[in-house]
């Protein structure tokens, strides 16, 4: 190794602990705090004085929280399969059928997956809870999920793509018809691909703030635990250790979904933008 | 093979596309294009959830547009996150992406450090921003302070409430890391190779290797950036409550924009005007501008040469 | 072409629409039959652990003089997510509902939100004028309708710290808001860039000391006989803006106060800057008196009558006057049922004494303020005064409900930092607003 070599590895890796340090303090600080007394978070130690671990049982305590895990769960779990199994068929037709209109549907598919929800809030609103009766409960969230997602259509279809037409030719070939190529063939190559939109797609739900905040926020019983954990900040205003600790039993789901799923979570993102 | 049959494939071949797509077909109609026609009627409607909605003309228009106080600063915070938050997040993503194909040590614990902030749920990432960032006793300011810089109020104080909002939304870059990593490793090596050869330092390798070749992809970023600009809601509204410490429960209503409108965006606007004011059609009118303005960039993100529809169309 | 293609898809599904319109409020004059066996559902927003124990334990009571109704409690409901359930009209939602919010009065009233009370009160021969003071009429109806009745009522008033009175050399609390001003200097204690002790925290952030609880004390007039905005040309306001700017000021600025108000705890629990000792001056409500004696602060506590403008000192004892009320879903359908618990927590003597005990209110009805049971400190009767006095007064309703008082607020906090340099201007910018939000909603 040359001597300029040396230096720039040193200068590239100090500038990525720069960076490695920007990103993980806050969840330092955050999981620190959490450990403190209700009166050493409010003071500006960085360091708990004594490791009150009660807190994460305090906070399991609260009147509700395993309520709004089940929720979550609920909303997610259900929410991400309705959503994979809606939208594998309509990413298949859009990927490997010929068809007129293919690009018109391409185009809305984006459209759709561009669109605030906020946009259409007002109609869909009135639709759920006055003429359904759903209001107070998180099936105006889950339901629409079993007509396909654009997001999940479009990022299944770009995964699609990649396999090359020859495979199905000669399921065709074979004598299966176009579903069934789709399940013996299709499925077991796109792995990955439906990993990705699941993992995608029980993010968003776990996520989803607007969706509960508008139609579950007057009743308790079916908050999930996005929601309900901003009033669990509304109920202990200055116990930020306590917040802390409620903060860390939200992330922490998502965190060790994302160990176990890196791979898929990451070709997942790339598919979004490379493709293009 | 006569007519008749050619006729029959076709037209099963059609009755096989349409079953493959029928569930979004449904979904288009019920889930999009029936409540966006539905909007636009009750933006002409004034309707409060009770009796019948009774037409109302333009009236919301000019309500929204010439006296809803909120509605401009709205689209000013808007214009302000186009331009700072989501040039940072552009720039960030590309210097980390950059980073991360020259770290050649422990490259996965990097990765998977710069990725994590993107997967914290926005509501628990805000409440962890505020703590951090508040004025009163948050680690930020008292590092500021020891050393000797007047600290900002962030999330209190109307003039530095969006940079705090962008600082949150630099950290969660992990998205854009990845789609420009990717895109780094894609560029071919001999151009540098050859640049090298023509004696190219590594600014002017950046400029006219890495750059003409990533160009699209930063142009992607760019649009999905302004696009979720447009649909900025949980941060703001979460960040606001949770600084201005009415959150809900006894008589103190929230409005949404706390400190002083500085963080309100078109969506909470749908909020307050739909949920707290019960102004339905005055919401309507909101919702539209926001329709207008996204599908505006999603036509531009569709126009680029090879675009998202073009994908695979090879 | 292509957008032709789309225009067309379009124009195609707009064949399929539907407006979503849907009558969703009935007339009252209900028909179920209140001695059936049947469950009701009761929201109310309390939240901190003893006033919800006090509903529950009222709410028993009821319970055992109608045995064969249930009520089903929902605690912890604000008024956004009250006035959402009401519009929806859902099986799930309330039968019977209540509010801390007397300004939103004009518009659950006007938007048929509350169901008209007017048949009920008829069919039980009720005599309101006997049964409730003026003022909490005129708070719970709009416009003549009347969809609420009052449920305890909230007097505000001055909390000081006695203790510190003492060491500062006060005598006796300010009756003239010049003298609050000098108290409230002579109270505060520096402590590096921030305060050991501040004397009165004057920020529209700092709990209850929001425009419309100042206003009071000036005795204003929200409203022109034709329902236009009169801040501008009422004096009190300019007054009052110009006031509390001058305090914030003589107190260290805004910036230093709402640095500190960020150490303060929860208004609903221990910490409450008052017991902790941050302040020596609280605005607030009669409750503060039983939650500050809750939390021990280790100080004597002192309550008195807001201060009054110097040109109104023969007002003095006077406040701003509030409280929970108390209503029926026009959706429900168990209104009779859901009548007997109005009727039951409003207008039963023993039901409104004891409820008023054991969350150290103020009893709503004209019977309950003279009852023998009705204990309380001797320092609570500051607030039964304040309650009964003549010049008491409270914020208008009005249809948009608390829309125009968040103007004002809004108007506050600009000039509480000092951004407004025309108060004047500012307020006549701020009547327009309010003007325009009303005219909108109607």
């Amino acid at each position: 190794m040359t001597r300029t070599t040396v230096l720039r590895w040193v200068g590239v890796h100090a500038i990525g602990v720069a960076a490695a340090l920007f990103f993980l303090l806050p969840f330092v600080f955050v999981l620190l705090t959490s450990l403190m007394s209700d009166q050493q978070a409010l003071t500006r130690d960085l360091t708990p004085n004594t490791w009150e671990w009660g807190n994460y049982a305090k906070v399991f305590d609260t009147p509700g929280f395993l309520t709004w895990w089940k929720n979550s769960l609920l909303y997610a779990g259900l929410g991400t399969l309705l959503t994979v199994v809606s939208s594998i068929p309509v990413a298949y037709a859009l990927a490997k059928f010929r068809f007129r209109g293919r690009r018109l549907s391409l185009m809305l598919v984006v459209s759709m997956m561009m669109l605030p929800p906020q946009v259409v809030i007002i109609p869909m609103y009135l639709f759920w809870v006055k003429q359904l009766d759903l209001g107070g409960t998180l099936w105006p969230l889950i339901i629409p999920m079993a007509f396909g997602d654009a997001f999940s259509i479009f990022l299944l279809r770009q995964f699609l793509l990649t396999i090359p037409d020859e495979y199905l030719d000669s399921a065709r070939v074979d004598g299966c018809g176009e579903f069934r190529a789709l399940i013996k063939v299709v499925l077991p190559m796109a792995k990955p691909g439906i990993a990705a939109v699941a993992l995608f797609q029980f993010f968003y739900c776990w996520n989803d703030y607007f969706g509960p905040q508008i139609y579950a926020s007057e009743n308790p019983g079916a908050w999930t635990l996005s929601y309900g954990l901003e009033s669990f900040k509304g109920a202990h205003h200055t116990d930020w250790n306590l917040t802390m600790a409620a903060t860390v039993l939200v992330m922490a789901p998502v965190i060790v979904l994302f160990f176990f799923a890196q791979k898929a979570f990451v070709e997942g993102v790339t598919l979004t933008g490379v493709k293009g | 093979m006569t007519t008749y049959t050619l006729r029959a494939k076709r037209r099963r071949s059609a009755l096989r596309t349409a079953a493959f797509l029928s569930p979004w077909l449904v979904g288009f109609g019920v889930f999009f294009a029936y409540p966006l026609l539905s909007t636009v009627y009750f933006s002409f409607m004034k309707y409060d959830g009770f009796g019948a909605p009774t037409w109302n003309g333009t009236a919301n228009w000019s309500y929204v547009f010439g006296s809803y106080t909120m509605f401009w600063p709205a689209l000013r915070n808007t214009l302000w996150l186009v331009l700072v938050m989501v040039t940072c997040r552009v720039a960030f993503g590309l210097g980390i992406g950059l980073l991360i194909t020259k770290i050649k040590t422990g490259t996965g614990v990097f990765r998977t450090l710069f990725y994590l902030p993107y997967l914290a749920p926005p509501v628990a990432a805000t409440l962890a921003f505020v703590f951090l960032l508040n004025p009163g006793t948050g680690p930020v300011n008292s590092a500021l302070e020891s050393l000797g810089i007047a600290a900002p109020g962030w999330f209190n104080e109307p003039g530095w409430s969006k940079p705090a909002l962008t600082m949150l939304a630099v950290w969660g870059i992990g998205d854009l890391m990845v789609i420009f990593m990717a895109a780094l490793l894609d560029v071919p090596k001999e151009q540098y190779e050859a640049a090298e050869l023509d004696g190219a330092n590594s600014w002017q390798r950046f400029r006219f290797v890495t750059l003409p070749n990533i160009s699209p992809i930063v142009l992607f970023a760019v649009v999905t950036g302004v696009i979720q600009t447009m649909q900025y809601y949980t941060q703001p509204i979460v960040a606001s409550k949770v600084a201005s410490g009415i959150i809900g429960g006894s008589g103190q209503q929230f409005e949404p924009g706390y400190p002083e409108k500085s963080t309100l965006t078109l969506p909470q606007l749908v909020y307050n005007l739909g949920f707290q004011r019960f102004d339905y059609g005055s919401a309507c009118v909101v919702a539209l501008v926001l329709f207008t303005l996204a599908m505006a960039c999603t036509a531009l993100l569709m126009r680029r040469r090879g675009g998202l529809v073009g994908a695979g169309e090879r | 072409m292509r957008r032709n293609r789309l225009g067309l898809a379009v124009s195609t599904a707009a064949i399929s629409v539907l407006a979503t319109a849907c009558v969703g409020s009935t007339e009252s004059g209900a028909t179920d039959d209140p001695e059936a066996r049947t469950t009701i559902t009761f929201w109310h927003g309390w939240t901190a652990p003893a006033e919800v124990k006090a509903i529950d334990a009222n709410i028993a009571r009821f319970e055992k003089k109608h045995p064969n109704i249930t009520v089903k409690v929902v605690s912890g409901i604000n008024d956004e997510k009250l006035n959402q359930a009401l519009r929806a009209g859902g099986s799930k939602g309330p039968d019977v509902v209540s509010s801390f919010t007397t300004a939103n009065v004009g518009k659950f009233c006007s938007s048929g939100a509350f169901a008209d009370l007017g048949p009920f009160i008829e069919k039980s021969k009720l005599d309101l004028k006997k049964t409730f003071s003026q003022p909490l009429l005129d708070y719970s109806q709009f416009e003549g309708k009347r969809c609420a009745l009052p449920l305890l009522s909230d007097a505000y008033g001055l909390y000081y710290n006695k203790d510190a009175f003492k060491e500062a050399g006060i005598e006796k609390p300010p009756r003239t808001w010049e003298e609050f001003d000098k108290a409230a200097v002579k109270l505060t204690k520096a402590k590096g860039d921030s305060y050991e002790r501040l004397g009165f925290m004057p920020n529209y952030h700092g709990y209850e000391t929001v425009p419309s609880h100042y206003m009071s004390q000036w005795s204003p007039t929200y409203f022109t006989k034709d329902g236009k905005s009169n801040i501008a040309k009422d004096p009190a306001f300019k007054e009052m803006y110009t006031w509390q700017r001058g305090l914030v000021e003589k107190l260290g600025g805004y910036a230093k106060l709402e640095k500190y108000q960020k150490t303060f705890g929860d208004e609903w629990g221990a910490k409450h800057p008052f017991h902790t000792g941050q302040v020596a001056m609280q605005l607030d409500g009669e409750w503060r008196l039983g939650m500050a004696e809750d939390a021990d602060p280790g100080f004597e506590i002192g309550v008195a009558p807001l201060p009054v403008p110097k040109d109104q000192i023969d007002s003095y004892g006077k406040g701003y006057l509030s409280g929970t009320i108390m209503g029926i879903a026009p959706a429900s359908e168990k209104q009779n049922a859901a009548w007997e618990l109005v009727k039951y927590m409003t207008t039963d003597t023993d039901a409104v004494v004891r409820f008023a005990n054991a969350i150290k209110n103020v009893p709503s009805t004209k019977a309950a303020l003279k009852s023998p049971d009705l204990e309380f400190d001797p320092r609570f009767k500051t607030f039964l005064d304040i309650a009964q006095h003549p010049d008491s007064n409270t914020s208008d309703g009005a249809v948009n409900g608390i829309t125009y008082q968040m103007s004002l607020q809004n108007f506050g906090y600009e000039v509480e930092k000092g951004a407004v340099r025309d108060i004047q201007a500012g307020l006549e910018k701020t009547a327009a607003e309010i003007d325009t939000d009303i005219a909108q909603a109607k």
